[in-house]
């Protein structure tokens, strides 16, 4: 399988940046052709950065980034010809209805009337929208807007799409309804770089995955992948009749509401089970998720505010 | 890209932020014919329609100079607020097809002012095709170099608040004081060699020279020209190499 996006020690220091921490640092990563790729990471651990760089729109410190074999720095015309980008926090002009936003940003690509009309008809179809689109922006809820600027994206015929938090703010229903859009691009071939801390999301429409953390590549691979690499690829949830001194002799117990939660091995999962239905403990047993793998690999939340020395540094990106 | 993808970019980006807004607030368009028409108004009644004629010229390359300068909030909001320019570098739309249709659609607004001024010059009898090719030039050149001005500051402002900072300033310096509204002898002498620091200065002495208003704004034709060309050429480069279309 060939790569789309080739990163090589890819670095970042945003100038005048009094942040200790680069927002990127010494980053490799290769995404290949076709299919999602979920970059997962707490706000202000680099993602944005890295996508920024990759569609062109900001400059490297330090390293190599190739996109489709094109170098972002020298070549970034024939790059531009094939990408296409939802930047994180963008919104459709607000005085233009919802199909003008999908129809003119085609045109605008180059497409001819008759294709960008066909193209803005369909993606209006898939993303539930045909009842919206002579509404203008200014109307449109905070979802309908997100939703809108997704589907102007995805009606493109650009080879890599760029999707930097794209479902931020939409309700479960609409969130599906872009995932399926999203499959949907992918299944055409097209490369999707996804960047998101909905790790559901990233679960649900990733073929392979890249966890950052503080401008660094904490873990790369299929969801499958990850789960094979982590200590504990169980998780039990214990409640009532054990306490924290029973359950630490099978692995990494954190308190839960009402209970306990303990990572572990499988044949210690059997036998936590076992000794739970003789004690008359309620208990749930399952493979780790992806939050559980984030947890164990960063030590924190995805939920959780970085440090503040990268925060600024997120800040300054921003700017920059 | 092809010349006709370019064509159809330039197109869709005047249909984009110059038509369409219109059509959702027609006020646009008489927004930017209130400045020019405010001044002509006053100064019909403080000259007693002595100076019309420099209202009138004085019009007309305000209205070119605003047309140009519009364009730094409205990039700047849409480079910040929407992400619109993020989406535009990400796309096989290039930065000049960009600035172009950009500022082609901040002229559809001043459609209106210009109509206004156009008649009122020809209804004046100023028309005439010397002074007509005089005045075509030294509106394009105004309204080229404000663009090329409105376009770096907006890569370099990091909020649309800063547009509104930097609008009255430039319009000071860029049309109030120099002498775009009444001959640069009405100065006195410190203050023309200061109005010889702005642009205006010798394109307001170029358009009162082909009308035949300002007899004493005639003597230099030749070095007005070059200033307002080489300022123009200038911030064209400054666009070019120092505009941010791809940040640092």
């Amino acid at each position: 399988m060939s790569a789309a996006i080739v990163a090589k020690g890819l670095g970042k220091v945003y100038p005048g940046s009094r942040s200790a921490l680069p927002a990127l640092a010494d980053l490799s990563l290769e995404v290949p052709s076709g299919g999602v790729y979920g970059l997962i990471g707490r706000n202000g651990a680099g993602k944005t950065t890295f996508v920024r760089i990759a569609a062109t729109q900001l400059n490297p410190t330090s390293g190599e980034l190739r996109v489709l074999g094109y170098d972002v720095e020298g070549e970034e015309r024939a790059i531009r010809a094939r990408i296409a980008c939802v930047p994180q926090e963008s919104r459709p002009l607000y005085f233009l209805r919802v199909e003008e936003v999908i129809y003119t940003y085609l045109k605008m690509r180059g497409l001819p009337p008759t294709d960008a009309r066909r193209r803005t008809h369909d993606v209006l179809e898939e993303l539930s929208l045909t009842e919206y689109r002579r509404r203008l922006v200014s109307r449109l809820s905070g979802g309908l807007r997100r939703r809108t600027i997704c589907a102007m994206v995805l009606a493109s015929d650009a080879d890599v799409l760029f999707l930097d938090e794209p479902t931020t703010g939409l309700d479960p229903l609409a969130r599906r309804e872009v995932w399926e859009a999203i499959r949907r691009a992918s299944r055409e071939n097209r490369t999707i770089l996804l960047t998101t801390h909905y790790l559901d999301e990233a679960e649900a429409l990733s073929r392979r995955l890249a966890l950052v953390e503080r401008g660094r590549l904490m873990l790369e691979g299929s969801p499958a992948d990850l789960r094979g690499r982590v200590r504990y690829p169980y998780r039990v949830t214990v409640q009532g009749r054990l306490g924290r001194a029973d359950l630490e002799p099978y692995g990494k117990v954190s308190d839960i509401e009402g209970g306990y939660l303990v990572f572990t091995g499988e044949s210690e999962a059997r036998e936590l089970a076992r000794r739970a239905l003789e004690v008359g403990a309620h208990l749930t047993i399952g493979p780790v998720s992806l939050e559980d793998i984030f947890l164990d690999v960063v030590g924190r939340s995805i939920e959780e505010e970085t440090s503040p020395s990268t925060e600024s540094a997120e800040g300054e990106e921003a700017g920059a | 890209m092809s010349q006709r993808h370019r064509l159809r970019s330039l197109f869709t980006l005047v249909l984009v932020n110059g038509v369409i807004p219109i059509r959702t607030q027609p006020l646009y368009l008489v927004n930017l014919l209130a400045s020019p028409l405010s001044f002509l108004f006053f100064i019909y009644v403080i000259s007693h329609g002595a100076l019309l004629a420099f209202g009138i010229t004085g019009g007309l390359v305000l209205t070119m100079l605003t047309a140009g300068t519009g364009l730094q909030s409205d990039l700047t909001h849409y480079r910040h607020d929407m992400k619109f320019q993020d989406v535009v570098v990400a796309s096989p739309v290039e930065a000049p097809v960009y600035v172009v249709g950009m500022a082609f659609s901040e002229l559809v607004y001043s459609l209106p002012a210009i109509a206004v001024f156009v008649f009122l010059f020809v209804a004046k009898g100023y028309a005439s095709l010397d002074s007509a090719l005089v005045v075509g030039g030294v509106l394009i050149l105004v309204w080229g170099f404000a663009t090329a001005l409105a376009f770096t500051l907006a890569t370099y402002f990091e909020d649309v608040r800063e547009t509104f900072m930097f609008s009255p300033l430039i319009s000071l310096i860029l049309t109030v004081l120099p002498p775009v509204y009444y001959p640069l002898a009405y100065l006195p002498r410190w203050a023309q060699i200061v109005a010889r620091f702005s642009p205006t200065t010798y394109a307001a002495a170029l358009v009162q020279c082909s009308v035949g208003i300002a007899p004493s704004a005639c003597g230099a034709s030749v070095l007005d020209w070059g200033v307002l060309g080489a300022v123009t050429a200038a911030l064209f480069l400054v666009a070019a190499f120092k505009a941010r279309w791809k940040d640092a």
